[in-house]
């Protein structure tokens, strides 16, 4: 019982990097920006929080907020380069991809150096909600965690109500359903793009500095290991949906904890393919659920006004 | 447009690059035209340099050809990487089990099984594509992460190599080595293959009408199905393609440079094969020249490195550069 | 007494990359009228009033509203001055309901909580007066296409609009339902609104609108009164010297004498009990039994959305029938693939140009060779003869007129009405037995329109048969042999040449079988 408690409190504790990564990627989606640079993002953002932090002296909140701004400029570079200038999403989501992963290793060689210890960050401190934490069995895996599990969860419902039950929700979906109809009604298109690509950014980028802030304390080469491109998996068959995606991170979490534990725990399965798992398991994953799963109709392309429709 | 007015967006996008990167170098207390000095003629300065460059230049091309097929069909294939690897993978395991045979039989054996490999790597995310209409750029990225698990397995189990301090495997027979081109420095005849397989390539997409077909259903996949083209064909049978020409390259990596398996043998050879594709158009006639353009740069930033402590990232960021000055161009082009 | 112009559009210049789309245009309209804007395709109309609603941006000229300039960057601007816009492809948001997508931009009584019990009593209330009722809660895309335009009429009239343009209107109705929209015009005039009517059907225009001004390649042609009005002096307002009214085939009023089709040979097409069922088991084609003579133009008429298409992609094969067989000569084709059928004499013209038939990132040549591929005189022994190739196409470029740079030229810098022209010389470019065509003149102006009908009706001398799916009727009455009517993926009726009646193919249009309409006239 006592390890199926640690589990579940390691499944919430992993999950947020999936959650912070999906839904920013999903609001882009929902006006229509398909992002495809988050292995980047996150690492640029892991890279260059965990160095802000580090040359502040072990500043968290530096951390993120470097973070978030190095996340909102690839998201603003996004949206200038789709949205304003009508190139493919896809080349230049790689090509922001490949920009990022350059600087974050490049950026911390340069800084500071080949160094003979690994420096390091202490890590972010649990905040434990005062009486709900003492709550045997729920205390511990739901309520005594470090400030981002919690906002986490509250992002996933607060996006859920925003998008479904409010004006402004109704009409940034529009965007990514049917531009031309959207712009008709005299909705701006372009700030509902730019907005939800620069904050969709920002949170993709917190989802990076989660790593070396809340894992290992310090920033190493590819340390997301392939997470970003899990995070495109699940925001799919979530549905590009804001609830789906915090369960289907639950899911991934567990799946990332599940395969660490019995590496650890010593069953005769080689590491290697324990390791393989969690990809295995989306592709999985992916087949029983891509026929079924909604997506924005627009998603991937971009909308030029004067465009004359032969 | 001649081909010089062609050219010209190429070369300023290089030169914007090269000023951007500069500043760089410069802040770090680099000697700046020292180090462009180094990136670019450290291929011309001696024979092992353009050797070197060759040896990049082979899976390269190799690497940006596995990526032009399927775009040519409006597809993203970025498994090139876990395709490369278990080309290399089946290309060492041949030739390790069949180290006494002759190489009249085994060098065929090792290409054939590296090439078979790699397509076969390549049908996963295909068929995925064709039955479920998964995007394939998910799940081909994906399988890269789960090619790197089984080379490790492979280089630290029955056929490592108890004296190597990194994971890899014994040699293979010699039967099963790529014929030298020239011994020394040491050029294999996988430069060949790669010749050929661009040129094959080439006289595929422009001339038959098979390679209309993939031109078609890139171009429009519901108007090329309604009048006639097999289009879920089309994708798979790119993407397989695809599969086997980045087999290939780790065919060459293995039985033409190390002559055994090693962790870490695809570099990021994928990553520059998508930025070549990318620079040159998706266009197969302008990847080798590309490709050729980027080993330089490699060799260089390898060189950079060691004499003057400058990071080789610099260069891989003048490259991404090069990428987004040249897509910008097109931009420009347009207005 | 003339009232006071309440809108004034003065010498309005517009340029797309090279091509002058308007040239110095000037519109004005009255408080209280239908005024209506005619003019073949590519006349400049929708161009006129995308400017006038702020999608697009004039180069030149000012637009002035109750005597003051205005100054519109969007579309947001032309609805805060009460001006709305009905496309002539509607602009909804599928998934949404109906109020959904009448509520979007405007700002609703509870923006945090979307509680729109008020909006929709304010909808009911609209719906009624104008006699456009519609349900609420219904998902956008589940609606008939008349009633979606009943909903973008609302979407205007709900934002209180002053100025309702309307594009081209009647295109997806009936002839019952053009009446219906007419008196529904009628109201919302009376009210003191106006109405912009954009049209380039000329009996339309004389029979609702007051006023009209006629455009021609992006000029003002003509401005008139429905009393000064007539159909010759529009005709020759719309065409100009472009073309010989007297030969022409789309002036001829249906009075071409019929050529006769050969009743002996075995039919080119014959369709046995076709029925066609989508995935989830709903019939999009029900039990089509009908022959096309060897030599006949047999027309297909129904509103959009009734079949048409699933009928065009049974008969080219690009969908295979769940039920019934389809022969071709006599011999049984229904499984055979596309690539077969074009090989057999099969050519397609599909309605949809540009998603179902054209290659934009390819050239020109290449477009013109789809689905030919294959087949001589282009390819041989698997590789593509291009010098063949780039000859023919050359020959077809200056045949068809098509306006392009050559056969190296890319797609996508060609306009809509020579994407056409290269789908119909595509079309033609194999001396076709059988050509299916679905719309094959939407977006032609008046020549290029009657340079379609000519060469569909040399193909029928030649004794080569045409199946012509329209959702123009009069195109249909035009030059069909035979039309029949599709509903709801039924032939409810097919009539021949000499019973063609316009308002019974309208009464088969909307579902009432001939039977009733008998017992109709038998109440009444």
């Amino acid at each position: 019982m006592d390890s199926f408690v640690t589990f579940l409190r390691l499944t919430l504790l992993s999950m947020v990097p999936f959650v912070l990564a999906a839904q920013g990627t999903m609001l882009g989606g929902r006006t229509g920006v398909f992002n495809v640079a988050q292995e980047g993002i996150m690492l640029v953002g892991a890279s260059l929080g965990f160095m802000a932090s580090y040359m502040l002296g072990g500043n968290t909140v530096a951390g993120i907020i470097a973070a978030m701004l190095v996340g909102g400029i690839f998201g603003l570079a996004l949206a200038y380069f789709t949205t304003t200038l009508k190139m493919n999403q896809f080349v230049i989501g790689l090509s922001l991809l490949f920009i990022g992963t350059g600087l974050s290793t490049l950026i911390p060689k340069l800084i500071i150096g080949v160094t003979l210890s690994q420096p390091l960050i202490p890590t972010l401190q649990d905040l434990p909600i005062p009486l709900l934490s003492k709550i045997p069995v729920l205390g511990p895996i739901l309520f005594s965690h470090n400030i981002l599990v919690y906002f986490s969860i509250l992002l996933s419902i607060g996006l859920w109500y925003f998008l479904f039950r409010t004006q402004l929700g109704l009409e940034l979906r529009s965007v990514g359903e049917n531009p031309h109809a959207a712009d008709s009604l005299g909705i701006n298109t372009v700030k509902h793009r730019y907005l939800t690509a620069i904050i969709g950014g920002m949170l993709i980028g917190l989802a990076g500095v989660y790593l070396p802030m809340v894992y290992t304390g310090t920033f190493t080469e590819g340390m997301v290991k392939g997470r970003g491109w899990l995070t495109i998996a699940l925001t799919f068959f979530a549905g590009w949906s804001p609830l789906p995606v915090l369960y289907g991170s639950l899911f991934f979490a567990g799946i990332e904890v599940a395969s660490y534990r019995f590496q650890a725990g010593g069953i005769a399965i080689p590491y290697q393919y324990l390791l393989m798992v969690p990809y295995l398991a989306t592709i999985l994953v992916m087949m029983f659920t891509f026929r079924k799963t909604r997506v924005p109709s627009f998603l991937g392309n971009n909308y030029d006004r004067e465009k004359r429709s032969l | 447009m001649t081909i010089v007015r062609k050219t010209v967006p190429y070369l300023i996008a290089i030169i914007a690059s090269f000023a951007a990167a500069g500043i760089f170098i410069a802040l770090t207390g680099a000697n700046v035209f020292q180090a462009y000095e180094t990136i670019l003629i450290t291929s011309f300065r001696t024979p092992n340099g353009f050797v070197q460059t060759l040896l990049k230049f082979i899976p390269l091309t190799l690497q940006a050809l596995a990526f032009t097929i399927p775009l040519t069909a409006g597809k993203f294939n970025m498994g090139g990487e876990g395709q490369m690897i278990v080309g290399a993978i089946a290309a060492s395991a041949v030739g390790i089990v069949g180290a006494d045979l002759p190489a009249i039989v085994l060098l065929p054996l090792v290409i054939l099984a590296g090439v078979v490999a790699g397509a076969l790597w390549g049908f996963i995310p295909a068929y995925l594509l064709y039955k479920f209409n998964i995007n394939e750029i998910l799940t081909s990225m994906l399988l890269n992460f789960v090619s790197f698990q089984i080379i490790d397995l492979v280089a630290t189990g029955v056929w490592r190599d108890p004296v190597a301090g990194h994971p890899t495997t014994v040699q293979i027979g010699a039967g099963g080595f790529l014929p030298m081109l020239i011994k020394n420095p040491p050029l294999n005849a996988g430069l060949i293959l790669a010749l050929l397989v661009a040129a094959g390539v080439y006289i595929y997409t422009s001339r038959t009408a098979g390679g209309y077909e993939l031109i078609a259903t890139g171009a429009n996949p519901r108007a090329a199905s309604v009048f006639g083209i097999n289009v879920k064909r089309m994708f798979v049978f790119s993407i397989v393609l695809a599969g086997g020409i980045a087999g290939l390259s780790g065919v060459i990596e293995v039985a033409g440079v190390q002559h055994r398996l090693i962790v870490g043998l695809q570099h990021n050879f994928l990553v520059l094969g998508v930025i070549i594709a990318l620079i040159a158009k998706g266009n197969n006639l302008a990847v080798p020249f590309v490709a050729f353009f980027i080993a330089i740069l490699e060799v260089g930033a390898s060189a950079m490195q060691r004499t003057m402590n400058v990071p080789v990232e610099m260069v891989f960021i003048v490259e991404a550069l090069v990428l987004l000055f040249v897509l910008l161009s097109d931009v420009v082009r347009r207005r | 007494m003339e009232k006071e112009a309440i809108l004034e559009l003065r010498n309005i210049r517009k340029v797309f990359d090279k091509t002058v789309a308007l040239d110095s245009v000037s519109f004005s309209l009255y408080p209280g009228e239908i005024h209506g804007l005619l003019g073949g395709n590519g006349a400049g109309k929708t161009t006129l009033m995308n400017i006038l609603y702020g999608l697009y941006r004039k180069d030149e000229g000012e637009i002035n509203f109750h005597g003051k300039k205005l100054n519109i960057q969007g579309p947001r601007d032309a609805i805060d001055n009460k001006i709305g816009m009905v496309h002539q492809h509607f602009l909804q948001i599928g998934n949404y309901t109906v109020l959904e997508n009448i509520v979007l931009g405007t700002n609703v009584s509870h923006p945090g909580s979307m509680d729109l019990s008020a909006e929709a009593e304010k909808l009911a209330d609209l719906g009624k007066r104008f006699f456009l009722p519609v349900e609420p809660n219904a998902v956008v895309d589940t609606l008939p296409v008349g009633t979606r335009q009943k909903v973008e009429i609302l979407k205007a009239l709900y934002r209180g609009v002053e100025v309702l343009i309307l594009d081209e209107p009647t295109t997806n109705l009936t002839p019952q339902e053009v009446d219906d929209l007419f008196d529904s015009l009628r109201v919302i005039v009376n009210e003191g609104r106006s109405i912009v009517f954009i049209t380039h059907k000329l009996r339309e225009v004389l029979h609702v609108c007051d006023r009209i001004t006629v455009l021609r390649e992006g000029r003002n042609i003509t401005s008139l009164t429905r009393a000064e009005a007539s159909e010759d002096i529009f005709i020759r307002a719309m065409v100009g010297d472009q073309m010989e009214i007297e030969g022409s085939v789309y002036f001829s009023h249906a009075k071409m004498a019929n050529v006769a089709a050969n009743e002996s040979a075995t039919p080119a097409l014959e369709m046995k009990n076709v029925g066609l069922k989508t995935k989830e088991g709903i019939s999009r084609l029900t039990d089509l039994n009908f022959q096309i003579k060897q030599g006949e133009i047999f027309g297909v008429a129904g509103v959009a959305g009734n079949g048409q298409r699933e009928l065009a992609e049974c008969v080219t094969g690009v969908v295979l029938p769940s039920e019934g067989s389809i022969l071709m000569h006599g011999k049984d084709v229904t499984a055979l693939p596309v690539n077969e059928l074009l090989k057999q004499g099969v050519a397609y013209i599909p309605e949809d140009r540009l998603h179902d038939g054209f290659l934009p990132k390819a050239n020109v040549a290449q477009n013109l060779i789809l689905g030919y591929h294959r087949q001589k005189p282009y390819y041989e022994h698997g590789l593509i003869k291009w010098n063949t190739v780039y000859d023919k196409v050359r020959g077809y470029i200056s045949e068809y007129n098509i306006k392009t740079n050559g056969p190296e030229d890319p797609g996508g810098n060609l306009s809509g009405g020579n994407i056409q022209r290269v789908m119909i010389a595509r079309a033609f470019s194999m001396d076709a037995n059988l050509l299916v065509a679905h719309n094959p003149t939407r977006g032609l102006d008046i020549p290029s329109m009657d340079f379609v009908y000519n060469k569909m009706l040399d193909h029928k001398k030649s004794g080569s048969s045409t199946l012509l799916i329209s959702e123009d009727l009069d195109e249909l009455l035009l030059i069909s042999d035979r039309i029949a009517v599709l509903y709801r993926g039924q032939i409810l009726g097919i009539l021949d040449r000499k019973d063609f009646d316009k308002y019974a193919i309208g009464r088969l249009m909307s579902g009432i079988r001939a039977e009733e309409t008998a017992d109709l006239r038998a109440a009444s």
